[in-house]
């Protein structure tokens, strides 16, 4: 049986791989490991919604983080047919050449 | 329980760093494996079992092998690590360090644990937490209580009847609206992934003349 006490360290969880993810988006070059820490930030909100919903005893928050999954899995589908797109043109897996919309 | 809820959260923890600070990218994608399966454990601990089941389909299953599939489709060189005085690096750090202090003093006012108080009047509940106002101020109903795997009353029917009449009765109207979003990203994808008359298959990876990099 969980002890309330551990409520705190489960956001506290959720808040470290957000701003991790936030990291991996700021610093990383390759736009897969872009999306991944994308992903990364998606999860840990998962965790905090769904730790809230245990520790409210609401069953609300887990049909929300249902919902991210859905638009996460929605994201990468999209994101990913984009990076296959750019690379097909001959550009380089580098955000920082992705700066213009037009090829 | 709390041991093991413990040990998943440290270790989720570490393998997040995996994904961020590891230099090629499939060990990045490998890193999310295991943190996606180490949340997926989380959200079994915390009676969130048919999340659990959702997590490891959609993310271990059918995300992640998308992802291992385009990198190995487009095999990305490794990155070198970015110089430490690079501006736009310290700017990032700044302003990480600005998201983590937000989010810590936001999580810190809002999950503040009294085992004293919570044990007393509604009106001692309202001090302290941002999810008091879920409560009824009914002593059974009391959300500290029933924090953690057997007792966790909304589950009484079973979690996956409990989150279907949630979404079927009140939510119904979001979950259409996921199913346009499906639709659309579906119609998205096989348009950007489409094959073209146009060339530019003909002559793959090759760099044009006129797109040399400024």
């Amino acid at each position: 049986m969980l002890s309330p006490a551990m409520f705190p360290w489960i956001l506290l969880t959720a808040a470290y791989l957000f701003t991790l993810g936030a990291l991996g988006v700021l610093i990383r070059r390759n736009p897969l490991v872009v999306f991944m820490s994308i992903e990364l930030m998606l999860n840990a909100v998962n965790l905090a919604l769904v730790g809230y919903s245990s520790f409210l005893n609401s069953e609300e928050g887990q049909v929300f983080a249902f919902m991210v999954i859905v638009v996460a899995a929605a994201e990468v589908v999209v994101g990913l047919g984009l990076l296959t797109r750019v690379f097909s043109i001959g550009r380089e897996l580098d955000v920082d050449d992705l700066d213009e919309l037009k090829r | 329980m709390n041991t093991l809820l413990a040990v998943v959260l440290i270790l989720s923890a570490i393998s997040g760093l995996g994904v961020v600070f590891s230099r090629q990218a499939i060990y990045s994608a490998l890193s999310l494996v295991l943190t996606v399966g180490l949340l997926a454990v989380v959200f079994l601990i915390l009676n969130a079992q048919f999340l659990f089941v959702v997590q490891l389909i959609v993310y271990a299953g059918a995300v992640m092998v998308l992802f291992v599939f385009i990198i190995a489709l487009l095999d990305p060189a490794a990155e070198e690590r970015p110089r430490l005085t690079d501006p736009r690096l310290l700017l990032g750090i700044l302003a990480i360090a600005g998201i983590c202090t937000a989010v810590y003093v936001a999580a810190s006012n809002g999950v503040t644990y009294d085992t004293h108080c919570a044990t007393q009047s509604v009106t001692c509940m309202h001090a302290y937490t941002v999810g008091s106002l879920a409560m009824s101020g009914n002593p059974a109903a009391d959300p500290y209580h029933t924090f953690g795997f057997p007792q966790n009353a909304v589950n009484q029917a079973g979690n996956v009847q409990t989150v279907a009449n949630q979404l079927f009765h009140t939510y119904v109207l979001p979950f259409e609206i996921t199913s346009l979003l499906l639709l659309v990203a579906a119609i998205g994808a096989v348009y950007l992934t489409r094959r073209t008359h146009t060339g530019i298959r003909e002559e793959p990876g090759g760099e044009r003349p006129s797109e040399e990099p400024r």
